[in-house]
């Protein structure tokens, strides 16, 4: 017993809590991180998953229909409130409400409740009462509304190819506009020939525009007849537009399996819909198209210019000051806060590079900008230059793990140090070459800051690749994932609605980031353990 | 060989070291270049005023002139003589290009006195007493019979007639027209006596218009003569100086009842004011005493709840007395006139801008409504116009490091607070509170992550077992890869409301986390003495305290709520409020000093963990065999060599989270100030570039000042930067292994 505090003694004095206190830092870090992706995951993943649509019996008679979606202690602590989502935000104004438990008669699940997502206003919570269309259509079932949802589906997918005749015409009469502003800059005169015949064209275009319109709307005009009755739980009853609604399902008579279909479909619409709702609702194409874009075109300025850099460090500068300097010039680059370089895009790229672009080659289109606004161009090259030093520094050390035989070897066969450079050298580093690309695409993905006034936007009217001639266009202002969380979570009018919205969206771009820096690392790990005599 | 093979290997060889080296040296003139580049655009912030005569004209009897203008584009000038006759000239070779003789309703055809003031506004007082108020309009227009060419259209509008005054013949007058139709005329009579005409135009309840008029003799009780006057642009302020140097104020906003607010002693050597003017805004009065001192006063809350003109801004020194105080009608900028010529100065940045003294002394000036340009009279008859560069008056030194003394500001602050509504604002461009922002929020974030980087990284390095450590790495340099944006709008979104809902339990489990670790250590100490127990403790700690951790912080969740209730009366937020006078705002310190944190640890971990694990084995395995512990080992020979890298990456976290954005953007409250409680939030300079350039107008003064805020953020970066890397490669000469 004598000998038990001077044990306890040299427990402490050995420094062993230190080390508990070391391993719980490194826990508390791994925790939060954990925290972080269950979080994502638990509010990204159930977001399409259709919960069950409950009626509601309140204690002052009225009925709610609402899907719940949390819990939590009322003000004073003493019961439990819970949230429903009320949807139908055209008739109420809010899409949530919270009641007290306590209030609460009865819940049930009747099978009859319908949800319904409309192209406006949100979701639709209520039972289908009757149609109103000319023909009759059998009894008011939800079988009969999809099947009368598949007609106006095809009306729509019409009036689409319909839209998407109107939009070629429109751009076509812009590059007129253009090309005729172009002939006035030049002080052309009215008789000239290239004119007459742009300005013949133009009223070619001109009424078939027209036409187009008339067209559009006596078919929109056609397809809006098709209504069905709706009412929600007080028993209001609201007309909707077929075409309207996005698609209608009861969750309550769902089994898992339609659920999973469900859940499958909407996955479907979130990477390959349109947005809707002010980005809350619809699809993320737009947005997941323009991200790809503008890691594509920055990859083809860092990826270049980031190996070439790696090279000249390691094969052919000498070790002296200058490598030094440039290394540190190098590791600054990397440093530099990402805001820092996105005003340095705005003030050489856009106000620099791009208003010079303009008075060059389109001065008669100023003061309207064409180069010289935001835009994928300007982002990307912004970006590149943010992601440069990430491609030096991992083919740098790719290159240097080559261990040195493999040169020497190369030069005593006579090979010169391009051949050994381009045949033995850049082969064997191309691994630790991806992993750059890759983290340095990662870094694209997720980064915001200098995008915001470099070119994204909230909503980009067309994509910058479409086939319009030259086909891809630089100059056109795009939507990126990043940003979208920005936009959606913090500018838009209904925070609260918007919130599943955001959290599927950060988990798309978790997942896509997640993704490729755990294949750059693992890629970097593994050329590590094949060259275990390297040097790093 | 073929020799053509050969010569086209090595011409391949040539152009491709060629290549390579302008490659690599693009990129130490990229880092060089963006700093140039920035650095450029925010220069001019600081270049000086410039004025370029543009033309000189001769007039025949300046005597003769009264009041002269120029429009903006520097083609048209007038000048207005003592019968009331306004001759419009080129301003480039002085032919006539017009005349117009203005009247008033009586019989006078003399002219007694003008007043210009405001925009091309001129007060003219006529020799029967009665007064007419003009403003010269230019319009430029494109004249299609001329090949659309731009021309300047001149237009003059009366805006008031005053009938003549019937208390006897005035030695100064002021007029002034408010937007609401208000006439205010205030004579300074032969005898000394200070006379105020008011004309009041009302709506009544039926929608007809009323006029009251008033008229009063303001009391005067000084000591010496009142040498000048100065009327507010809406005739609702009144000041008079006396050449004993009292200044006074009157409210005249109601007109029955004109009250003097302000009486007092301005200069201690009673000296005399010799000018006075108001500032462009009207809050600000501009003071020229005889001893050649422009100073400018406005009315400052008092002890007794009050307001008193105070001195604020000390502008130019004159040689001689001040004889004509005028401001710009664009800023806050103030021209002053003596014998010495004319001086410009800015009030807030008390900048002098420039000194105009050309041969012959000037007797009149007057601004375009730009303040682009200047056009004046010399006593010898020369109408000489300048051209004004005046790039950014209101920036200096002092206003963006430097406490200033804002109009309606009861003392000198740091602020920001770069635009308003209205035209006549004062930019606050104070960079301070953004520096402290900034520095506020790296301090909190890296309070929580240095220890908790460091040690982690030590333990992965020192004491799990590779199996894990092969697992952890890897998993904490994904961590580095999650977007900030991500990690803002969960900050913001989800742990935002989070500890707002739960600060006792936050707190709680600050306290509860640490004391649960304290007793299971010492738990495990007693159970260690198993030596089977023993053996499986090496390299699973950190799993181990995992369910501790959780259940220290489950608990406080659970407790939180009860002991806040016991304590702070039930809800904490209040209680910080009364007892402690701090307001607890959603998006805090704490949030930040969590998400930026956790933005900065993979950073500082890698690097941390790379240095230690590089340190080589041997020494390692000689502490361990002198018998010393593996705490010990770690603590007095791994931790010092490694200490460089370490130091190398607190550094790099260091500028990672000065330079961070999106987190901040987003979990901040944004509000420029200056508190270092961690219950509220901060406006870094990084956020603030993301928000005010997309609304900056190109190179206006903001714009500038955003891209010298970019400026200091790249060289905070750079120093830390630099620093972190030299320390680096010598710390890799000295291993040679990372």
């Amino acid at each position: 017993m004598i000998s038990q505090p001077k044990r306890t003694n040299s427990y402490w004095r050995a420094g062993e809590p230190m080390v508990w206190l070391s391993a719980a830092a490194l826990t508390l870090t791994l925790l939060s991180a954990a925290i972080l992706l269950i979080v994502i995951m638990v509010n990204g993943l159930g977001v399409f998953w259709p919960s069950p649509l409950q009626r509601l019996e309140l204690k002052d008679g009225s009925l709610v229909y609402g899907q719940q979606i949390k819990v939590e202690e009322t003000a004073d602590k003493s019961a439990l409130r819970r949230q429903y989502k009320i949807a139908n935000r055209d008739l109420y104004g809010l899409d949530f409400r919270w009641i007290d438990e306590a209030q609460i008669l009865t819940e049930t699940t009747p099978e009859e409740l319908l949800v319904l997502e409309r192209i406006e206003h949100g979701d639709f919570y209520g039972t289908l009462k009757s149609f109103e269309i000319s023909k009759s259509v059998g009894p008011a079932t939800l079988a009969n509304l999809r099947q009368q949802l598949q007609i106006a589906n095809n009306d729509l997918a019409q009036l689409a190819e319909l839209v998407e005749k109107l939009n070629t015409a429109s751009y076509r009469m812009e590059k007129l506009r253009l090309e005729l502003q172009k002939l006035d800059y030049r002080k052309i005169a009215i008789e000239d020939p290239a004119r007459v015949q742009l300005m013949d064209e133009k009223v070619r275009l001109e009424a078939q525009f027209t036409e187009l319109v008339k067209l559009q709307t006596k078919r929109q005009a056609a397809a809006r007849q098709a209504k069905a009755v709706f009412a929600d739980a007080a028993g209001q009853e609201k007309s909707i537009a077929l075409v309207d609604i996005v698609q209608a399902y009861a969750p309550n008579q769902m089994s898992t399996a339609d659920k999973l279909l469900f859940y499958a479909y909407k996955l479907k619409e979130l990477l390959l819909g349109e947005p809707r709702e002010s980005n809350t609702e619809g699809g993320l194409f737009p947005a997941i198209f323009g991200t790809v874009m503008l890691i594509f075109v920055m990859s083809l300025f860092s990826f270049p210019l980031g190996v070439i850099a790696a090279i000249y460090l390691r094969e052919y500068a000498k070790e002296g000051i200058v490598v030094r300097i440039v290394r540190i010039a190098v590791n600054n680059l990397a440093g530099i806060p990402s805001i820092v370089y996105g005003i340095f895009g705005l003030g050489f790229f856009i106000y620099g590079i791009g208003h010079g672009i303009d008075s060059l080659f389109f001065p008669e289109r100023l003061p309207t900008p064409t180069f010289g606004t935001g835009g994928l161009l300007w982002a990307s090259l912004t970006l590149a230059l943010l992601t440069v030093p990430v491609v030096i520094v991992s083919t740098e050390e790719a290159l240097g793990a080559i261990p040195r035989e493999m040169r020497e070897g190369s030069y005593a066969l006579g090979a010169t140090k391009f051949q050994t450079l381009y045949r033995i050298l850049l082969p064997m580093a191309s691994p630790g070459i991806m992993t750059g690309l890759i983290l340095a695409m990662a870094r694209a993905a997720g980064e915001v800051a200098p995008l915001m006034i470099t070119g994204v936007v909230k909503l980009a009217p067309a994509l910058p690749l479409d086939g319009n001639f030259p086909f891809l266009h630089l100059d056109r202002k795009f939507m990126h994932l990043g940003f979208h969380i920005y936009d959606i979570g913090f500018q838009s009018p209904n925070v609260e609605a918007a919130k599943p919205m955001v959290f599927v969206t950060t988990l798309l771009l978790v997942l896509i980031v997640l993704l490729m820096s755990s294949v750059a690392i693992r890629l970097r790990n593994k050329m590590k353990k094949r060259y275990t005599f390297g040097t790093f | 060989m073929n020799p053509a093979f050969l010569k086209k290997i090595k011409r391949n060889d040539r152009l491709a070291k060629w290549l390579i080296t302008i490659g690599g040296m693009v990129i130490i003139f990229s880092v060089i270049f963006i700093l140039v580049l920035i650095a450029e655009v925010s220069l001019p912030l600081f270049f000086s005023a410039e004025a370029k005569l543009y033309a000189k004209v001769e007039t025949i009897r300046p005597q003769n002139i009264l009041a002269i203008g120029m429009d903006e584009y520097l083609e048209t000038g007038y000048s207005l003589d003592d019968r009331g006759e306004l001759t419009f000239f080129s301003i480039k070779d002085g032919s006539e290009l017009d005349r117009v003789q203005l009247a008033t309703d009586g019989p006078a055809t003399r002219l007694v006195s003008v007043e210009s003031f405001g925009r091309l506004n001129h007060a003219l007082l006529w020799e029967d007493g009665s007064l007419t108020i003009e403003q010269i309009q230019f319009k430029p227009f494109f004249d299609e019979a001329n090949g659309n060419q731009r021309s300047i259209s001149h237009q003059v509008k009366q805006r008031a007639l005053f009938a003549a005054n019937t208390e006897g013949s005035s030695i100064k007058t002021l007029a002034r027209v408010s937007s609401e139709g208000r006439r205010t005329r205030v004579d300074l009579l032969e005898n000394g006596r200070l006379h105020l005409q008011q004309q009041e135009i009302s709506e009544n309840f039926l929608g007809e218009e009323e006029t009251s008029e008033n008229s009063h003799d303001l009391e005067l009780e000084v000591v010496g003569l009142v040498s000048t006057l100065a009327l507010s642009s809406d005739g609702q302020q009144l000041y008079v100086g006396t050449d004993r140097g009292e200044l006074l104020r009157w409210d005249l906003a109601d007109s029955a009842a004109p009250e003097l607010t302000d009486h007092l002693q301005a200069f201690d050597d009673q000296r005399a004011i010799t000018a006075l003017n108001m500032v462009f805004g009207d809050i600000s009065l501009a003071v020229g005493d005889a001893q050649g001192e422009v100073s400018t006063w406005f009315p400052v809350r008092n002890d007794g709840g009050g307001r008193t003109l105070t001195r604020i801004h000390n502008l130019t020194q004159h040689s001689g007395a001040v004889q004509t105080i005028s401001p710009s009608t664009r800023d806050k900028t103030v021209f002053s006139l003596a014998v010495d010529g004319l001086h410009l100065d800015h009030m807030t940045s008390e900048r002098f801008l420039l000194a105009l003294n050309p041969p012959g002394k000037l007797a009149i000036f007057a601004l375009t409504t730009r303040g682009n340009a200047l056009i004046a009279l010399t006593e010898s008859g020369s109408l000489l116009s300048w051209k004004l560069d005046i790039p950014h008056p209101e920036v200096s030194l002092g206003t963006l490091f430097g406490k200033v003394w804002y109009e309606s500001y009861d003392e000198p602050v740091y602020a920001w607070q770069s635009s308003s509504s209205s035209d006549d604002y004062e930019p606050k461009l104070s960079l301070m509170p953004l520096i402290f922002g900034t520095l506020k929020g790296t301090f909190y974030a890296m309070l929580f992550a240095v220890p908790l980087a460091i040690f982690g990284a030590i333990y992965t390095s020192q004491f799990a077992r590779p199996r894990f450590r092969e697992v952890i790495k890897p998993a904490v340099e994904v961590m580095a890869a999650v977007p900030t944006v991500i990690i803002g709008f969960l900050a913001a979104l989800w742990l935002a409301p989070l500890i707002e809902r739960s600060l006792g339990s936050l707190f709680l489990s600050l306290i509860l986390v640490p004391l649960s670790l304290m007793v299971s250590i010492l738990l495990w100490q007693a159970a260690r003495q198993i030596e089977a127990l023993k053996r499986i403790e090496r390299g699973f700690e950190f799993l181990a305290v995992a369910p501790i951790v959780i259940m220290a912080v489950a608990i406080a969740v659970n407790l939180g709520p009860g002991l806040e209730n016991w304590l702070f009366a039930g809800d904490l937020k209040q209680w910080l409020f009364t007892e402690l006078d701090t307001r607890y705002d959603p998006r805090n310190c704490i949030i930040i000093a969590f998400a930026m944190g956790f933005a900065v640890i993979p950073i500082i971990f890698t690097i941390a963990e790379d240095s230690l694990s590089n340190v080589p084995a041997s020494l390692r395995a000689a502490s361990l065999a002198l018998g010393a512990s593996r705490w010990q080992t770690v603590w007095r020979i791994i931790l010092p060599s490694a200490s460089p890298g370490i130091f190398a990456g607190t550094m790099i976290g260091f500028g990672r989270a000065v330079g961070e954005t999106m987190i901040v953007l987003m979990a901040t409250g944004n509000t420029a100030i200056m508190d270092l409680s961690i219950f509220n939030g901060m406006r870094p300079l990084s956020a603030n570039i993301a928000v005010e350039i997309p609304e900056a107008p190109v190179d206006s003064s903001l714009y500038r000042t955003l891209f010298l805020t970019a400026v200091i953020l790249f060289v905070m970066t750079f120093i830390v930067n630099t620093v972190a890397e030299v320390v680096r490669q010598r710390l890799r000469a000295k291993y040679g292994r990372f």
